[in-house]
């Protein structure tokens, strides 16, 4: 249990047969708001982030992302995403040119420097290629994958275990100690991206990983 | 508590009162002082604990309570050790300035677990709200603690436990 009980993502594959009655922001929005006024859970939200950052209550507003999908389900993944992991996060624009042990270098080099400062062992989700939002949102949504889920693809799938391998013998340990492992998941998700570009994004959740997961068919 | 004598890596148990305060409570008492010429609260032999509390459950005198980012409030650290503050209590490294600092000051920073929120609500007895209520879970709050588990993470002679090889 930790204080922070986040910023609420939610991830939703929405089925182009589901008929919905009112906006899924709206629904989720109001899930988020009841459950944090229902319970003794942290409102972690301020209204704006720059100027004056006033409280907000309950805990609105949920980060939503939809993605369209064939059929009559819709699954909803959500992640209670900490600020501490959250801060972690990082965005890389490589060259097209970069190989993998600059991708491999990025990931190491941020958990080597940062890493003790987000709760580890930690869980790490890369997201690859697509567009530099592309590439972010997919890199997140890694994170909501199961713990032992690898990749499909063979290179990928190999990557994800050579960067835990590596990442563990960094040996950082339960919050930075130098005891137990350092890294409890790598994930990665890939996309098709452009010719002059190599997107490479990094998200970090910290060793809870508090996630889970609603499906409706309609 | 006796901080000299405490040496980088040691576990303490602490019993006595805690100051809550972060990220944004410290900002804005900096710019208070600055305006005033005088802290609105007085940090003289306080210890700081780096936290922001969830909601007070039914029947409990305060919320689920654990270390946020101490690293973060690196570069307000001085203000404090300048105005008496004994002891930051947070999670994580924190930056070469703060290691230099805790030397310079002969003050020492503690971490304390995290995502253990519940079980460190355990060891509060009393609480109470000290100043900026407007600030919510920043607001500043004065607490009372009772074997409060802390590892002596940066001592006063700059011995940093997480720049140990």
């Amino acid at each position: 249990m930790c204080q922070d009980t986040g910023l609420v993502e939610c991830f939703c594959r929405l089925g182009h047969r589901v008929v919905l009655e009112e906006p899924l922001q709206q629904t989720l929005e109001t899930a988020v708001g009841q459950t944090y006024r229902a319970y003794p859970f942290r409102d972690s939200t301020v209204d704006e982030p720059l100027f004056r950052r006033t409280p907000l209550k309950d805990n609105v507003p949920p980060m939503v992302h939809l993605f369209q999908t064939e059929g009559n389900v819709l699954e909803i993944r959500f992640l209670i995403k900490g600020g501490g992991s959250e801060n972690l996060s990082r965005y890389f624009a490589l060259e097209p040119s970069a190989g993998v042990d600059e991708v491999e270098n990025k990931v190491i080099e941020l958990v080597k420097e940062k890493g003790a400062m987000s709760c580890p062992p930690l869980h790490i989700g890369i997201g690859i290629g697509g567009s530099a939002e592309k590439s972010f949102v997919n890199a997140k949504y890694a994170l909501t994958d199961r713990l032992e889920a690898r990749n499909p693809h063979p290179d990928y799938a190999q990557l994800e275990e050579r960067l835990f391998r590596k990442l563990n013998d960094l040996s950082i340990g339960f919050q930075g100690l130098g005891i137990g492992p350092t890294v409890l998941s790598v994930h990665t998700v890939y996309e098709p991206t452009h010719i002059a570009t190599l997107p490479l994004a990094i998200a970090v959740d910290c060793y809870l990983n508090r996630k889970g997961a609603v499906r409706y068919e309609d | 508590m006796r901080i000299e004598a405490l040496t980088a890596g040691e576990p303490v148990q602490y019993t006595g009162q805690l100051l809550i305060m972060r990220d944004a409570a410290q900002k804005r008492l900096i710019q208070e002082t600055h305006i005033s010429g005088n802290p609105p609260i007085e940090l003289e032999g306080r210890i700081i604990f780096y936290a922001g509390p969830a909601k007070a459950p039914e029947g409990y005198p305060f919320g689920a309570v654990g270390p946020t980012t101490s690293s973060r409030m690196d570069k307000m650290l001085e203000y404090l050790f300048q105005r008496g503050v004994i002891a930051t209590i947070g999670k994580g490294k924190r930056t070469p300035l703060a290691v230099e600092l805790c030397r310079r000051y002969h003050r020492v920073y503690f971490v304390t677990p995290s995502g253990a929120a519940a079980a460190l609500m355990a060891k509060i007895v009393k609480a109470s709200c000290l100043a900026y209520p407007e600030l919510g879970t920043e607001a500043v709050y004065s607490v009372e603690a009772v074997d409060f588990p802390l590892i002596t993470a940066i001592d006063v002679n700059g011995v940093d436990i997480f720049s140990r090889s």
